[in-house]
């Protein structure tokens, strides 16, 4: 709802200009403007109620779909008990569309597929996907194409279709602005002949099917740049066909019976439902010599993005060593795909009933998830926790399996990450390295039980307490000084962006540029140096090394370290105490790296790669690495902006967000 | 014989599958046992005649750890080549059902092989929190065909049941490579005391509607303190060897919030008199536990009371078992009145609570409502041992001469 931008013609609510009118009106008359006053201060609370109302509402609708497609899971459930009678014995299907600026509904044989009728939500192109012998409804989408790219997702989308299925088109609002060429043509190529011409606040329905006939198309110009076109209703007939001609002839093994299952059910997979040549559903990676992890239980923490989850659970089950029997995938809510994109894969998944709201409910959803983890896997040490938008390195086993017995060792150690908050395409470079950071990453970590067991759980944050998991877990209460463990390059890599804190303008800024490890098979180097005191060792080993840069120079320009490469230099930053992180924020902004809290710190110190040197960055006084700073050298003191302009910069998102 | 010949096809096709089961059969077990030493240093050769398996029986049971599996639905699709018939018996998974609305994949309890007039029943086994094996009822669905194999008869599935996590043997016997127990006769002694109880996850959440939970710092730290308590008492029992339960309040806890009671201030146990041991207050003392107080003696009403980790009592209370019910006693430090509390018979059957596999009354309803009266499900804050138990008696008082002796406190 937040991402929501009106559009740009259209007028402000209707109360609201009428009270403008009203106010412009009585303006001019000096007497009432006091009574104008008045009014406009209760008008303003009258408003502000019946938003909160609207707010309320539209929570409550919310809340009761999600009941209602619980109930339609338990229909479900009882289907399973009855054979289900095949639902081609009748030939026709009865289709009606809907389209106009407020409202679109798609009904199949009188029953609606499809009700949209929300305020300010599911503006654009409505997209269902029907099986042509079933006629049961494969995949639903919508495309905001008034907005930019959503076509090409539509596109990306529509080409995954296989050949055959029944599509229906219907327009909600306005679907043109930004739907391109290459989007209109695809339709075009799908038999629309309304599509080319499509233009701004028109409404349009189509069905069809895909590389054959045309079953009706409807469409209505918009006769004004200001008002929609009239509401258009498409009442079509489908002739189905039969089951053996809906379905692909792969041989009958196993996996293929998973893979038809899954491809007679849903849409929008790809090559996965191809006929002619499938994409694997089994990766069989090699088999990681001497693991350590292959006992570790991995919790997959998944929410309704099925599309996600596919991604994820490719990769990591083509990680190296990974052991499909300790997976099980956590999905938050009765939501159906993901668990057939589960099944698909022969994964063990679990289902959560909502029982918060938002944040809380994600955070709910971690306790269950990470509870029922140690409960199915009772003699686990530890337990590996992902969520559905990562991609898994293909050493990603490896990575934890060399590092884990840290953990174990080390008391001092709170987890192992598989993520550097601070690991972008121009500040990671070395595979084999590791850090120590005071800050805790999660995107693919270690839990250990008994710090679950014995601290987390019994005190994780109530629903009613609205946190986020991961900054209750960042809290010095839970943290206890405790540090984790982080590569220098990234093992997982954070794509999503439709994610509940996330936006495409966040990610893009974010993490789009974060390095992500592709080296199968790297050999960490120097594990050992790891623990608690050698890390100290090794620390001051480097900064006796390192070469101290020119603290005349911008550190923001890239002539502050030389052109050099597998050098170590330390540059000296003000940081008066523990918690004064002002110089630190501004050089991590300069250097486009994570600037929305302080990360990836260790007792004051940073560990960063510039041009293929090592860069440290040091805050004196406050770190007790100070002493390594030169008498002659005054450390780097950074300006913030003004408040003003520091405003823009920063997205209406909670800063330290990555779920 | 029929029987020596399904079992061969079954370890056969378990083999072939790589599905590592054990017998567990406890009638073959009981054989074998007997002539366990002879078994064992004897690996391989023939036996001269079909000792163990031959006798006539309608079905032989194995078990399989559900974790050394991999859910294949080829397994079965040989086992009809190879002309059995097979049935199983699924059910939700008990390892979720503590948790607040999860709803997994539903898992294999019982799986029974039926070739000819012989059937193999094939018990699987769960790992769970607290280190045991567990293992689920059998109950047939209504579609299911009650005749398949005479289900009375079998030995596992009346009720679930709860083991020892046992190393495993290979030995040939019969001419056939088998697995067993390591310790057969240990676990022939654990079936007729295996039941295991649910805890009653529903119920709890419904106290919890009701009452919700304590969820202040000061709650969050007595449970840990008192689940770490219980782990300890637990440990230190187990190496005596000395059966106990969980009692009173630590019981109550168990029964209707599955949790333990943040406002009860200490744990209980149970142990009878029977089996009591000279050394239990040596090994608490040496497990860092020292002796509080000590109230009655062998004979009668004793009670001991050790202090555990900031402010945490165990107490331990010993049952005397007479014909028609069983009792424990209570001592007035200051009077030297007695009391003794009064219980239905019960017996033991073990459960999960904190990861761990303990004791409670399998009667535990009755235990409960014997202590705490009909309206056990009502938290009450303020409870005085001498008089709020629904189960008191007035005992008379210790003569004087022996106070020394039955009411110690240190």
């Amino acid at each position: 709802m937040e991402e929501w931008k009106g559009s740009p013609a259209a007028k402000p609510h209707k109360k609201r200009s009428w009270y403008l009118a009203w106010k412009y009106k009585l303006m001019n008359q000096r007497a009432l403007r006091k009574l104008c006053q008045t009014g406009a201060v209760l008008f303003l609370l009258v408003t502000v109620i019946v938003n909160i109302k609207l707010i309320l509402d539209t929570r409550r609708a919310a809340y009761e779909e999600e009941e209602e497609s619980t109930q339609e899971y338990d229909d479900e459930m009882l289907d399973v008990e009855v054979p289900k009678q095949p639902a081609n014995t009748r030939k026709v299907l009865d289709v009606e569309v809907y389209s106009s600026r407020s409202k679109v509904y798609v009904a199949v044989d009188g029953t609606t597929v499809l009700e949209d009728d929300a305020r300010e939500q599911g503006r654009g192109i409505h997209v269902i996907v029907l099986n042509q012998a079933t006629g049961h409804v494969m995949a639903k989408r919508v495309f905001d194409t008034y907005s930019p790219h959503e076509d090409e997702a539509m596109v990306l989308f529509l080409n995954m279709v296989a050949r055959g299925r029944i599509l229906i088109f219907t327009i909600k609002d306005e679907g043109s602005f930004h739907l391109k060429d290459t989007a209109k043509n695809l339709l075009k190529s799908l038999g629309s002949q309304v599509a080319p011409f499509l233009s701004w606040r028109d409404m349009w329905t189509f069905v069809g099917k895909k590389g054959g006939e045309v079953y009706g198309e409807k469409h209505a110009k918009s006769p004004a740049l200001s008002t929609w076109g009239d509401p258009v209703l498409l009442k079509t007939e489908v002739h189905l066909t039969s089951l053996e001609d809906a379905e692909c002839h792969w041989p009958n093994t196993e996996l293929n019976r998973r893979r038809k299952t899954f491809c007679s059910k849903v849409e929008g997979y790809g090559s996965v439902c191809s006929c002619k040549d499938p994409t694997p559903i089994e990766f069989n990676p090699e088999p990681l010599k001497n693991n350590k992890v292959f006992d570790v239980p991995v919790a997959v923490i998944a929410g309704n993005r099925p599309n996600y989850l596919y991604r994820m659970l490719r990769s990591l089950l083509s990680a190296q060593g990974v052991n499909p029997e300790m997976i099980t995938v956590f999905i938050d809510g009765y939501y159906e795909e993901p668990m057939d994109v589960v099944e698909l894969f022969g994964l063990a998944g679990i289902q959560h009933t909502p029982i918060s709201i938002k944040n809380a409910r994600v955070s709910q959803h971690y306790k269950a998830s990470l509870t029922a983890t140690f409960n199915l896997f009772p003699e686990a040490k530890f337990a590996v926790v992902l969520e559905e938008d990562l991609d898994i390195s293909v050493d990603f086993f490896s990575f934890l399996s060399q590092s884990i017995y840290l953990l174990e060792e080390d008391e001092s150690l709170y987890c192992i990450s598989a993520w550097n908050d601070q690991g972008y395409e121009h500040t990671a470079e070395d595979p084999s390295l590791l850090y120590r950071v005071e800050t805790m990453p999660g995107l693919g970590w270690v839990l250990r039980k008994n710090l679950y067991k014995e601290e987390l759980e019994p005190k994780w944050p109530t629903p009613e307490k609205l946190w986020d998991w991961d900054m209750w877990m960042r809290m010095p209460e839970q943290r206890k000084g405790r540090e984790c463990i982080i590569p220098d390059i990234s093992r997982s890599y954070h794509f999503g962006i439709v994610g509940l804190n996330m936006n495409g303008y966040f990610h893009e800024a974010y993490f789009k540029k974060h390095k992500f490890n592709t080296v199968p098979n790297v050999q960490l180097k120097n594990v050992e140096s790891l623990k608690k005191d050698a890390y100290e060792i090794e620390i001051h080993r480097l900064l006796g090394e390192a070469e101290v840069l020119d603290h005349s120079k911008n550190p923001c320009e890239d002539s502050f370290v030389p052109d050099t490469e597998g050098k170590v230099y330390v540059m000296f930053i003000r940081m008066e105490q523990e918690a004064d992180f002002t110089t630190w924020t501004q050089l991590a902004k300069c250097l486009h790296i994570w600037d929305l809290d302080v990360r990836g710190n260790h007792k004051g110190l940073w560990r960063l790669f510039r041009k293929k040197n090592h860069f440290l960055v040091v805050g004196v006084p406050a770190s007790p690495y100070s002493s390594k700073k030169p008498p002659s050298v005054t450390p780097i003191y950074m300006e913030p902006p003004a408040k003003e302009e520091g405003a823009v910069a920063v997205p209406a998102v909670p800063a330290a967000e990555q779920t | 014989s029929v029987k020596q010949h399904v079992v061969k096809k079954f370890l056969g096709l378990m083999s072939s599958q790589n599905v590592p089961v054990y017998l567990i059969d406890p009638l073959v077990l009981g054989l074998i046992d007997k002539d366990i030493e002879q078994i064992r240093s004897t690996s391989d050769g023939p036996s001269p005649e079909c000792k163990y398996f031959c006798s006539p029986r309608d079905f032989t049971t194995f078990a399989l750890l559900d974790k050394t599996w991999k859910h294949e639905v080829d397994l079965f699709r040989t086992a009809e080549k190879m002309g059995f018939q097979w049935l199983r018996i699924l059910h939700k998974d008990p390892r979720l059902d503590g948790m607040d609305d999860l709803s997994g994949t539903e898992i294999p309890l019982h799986y029974i092989f039926k070739l000819a007039s012989h059937a193999i029943h094939l018990v699987i086994f769960y790992e769970r929190s607290g280190h045991y094996l567990w293992h689920g009822p059998l109950r047939l669905k209504q579609h299911m065909d009650r005749k398949f194999v005479p289900f009375q008869k079998l030995h596992f599935g009346r009720y679930p049941g709860a083991y020892e996590k046992s190393e495993l043997l290979s030995v040939s016997i019969d001419d056939l490579k088998v697995q067993i127990p390591r310790n057969p006769s240990s676990f022939l002694e654990e079936i007729p005391h295996s039941r295991f109880l649910e805890c009653r996850y529903r119920e709890a959440r419904a106290f919890f509607q009701l009452y919700p939970d304590d969820t202040s710092l000061d709650a969050v730290e007595f449970r840990r303190k008192a689940k770490s308590l219980l782990h300890l008492a637990a440990v230190t029992l187990n190496n005596l060897g000395v059966k106990f339960w969980l009692s009173s309040g630590t019981c109550l806890g168990w029964y209707r919030q599955c949790s333990i009671i943040p406002y009860s201030k200490d744990v209980d146990l149970g142990i009878f008199i029977r089996d009591y041991k000279a050394d239990i207050i040596p090994a608490f003392q040496k497990a860092g536990l020292p002796l509080k107080h000590k109230f009655g003696k062998v004979e009668d009403s004793l009670e001991l009371s050790f202090q555990g980790d900031g402010d945490i009592k165990l107490d331990i209370f010993f049952f005397y078992e007479e014909d028609d019910h069983i009792w424990n006693g209570g001592t007035q430090a200051k009077s030297g009145k007695k009391f003794k509390y009064l219980f239905p018979k019960f017996t033991l059957c073990w459960t999960e609570f904190v990861e761990l596999k303990v004791h409670v009354p399998c009667e535990t309803l009755q235990y409960v409502e014997a202590n705490y009266g009909p309206e056990w499900r009502v938290p009450v804050k303020m409870w005085d041992w001498k008089s709020s138990p629904s189960n008191v008696q007035d005992n008379g008082v210790w003569p004087v001469e022996e106070w020394d002796e039955v009411i110690q406190i240190f």
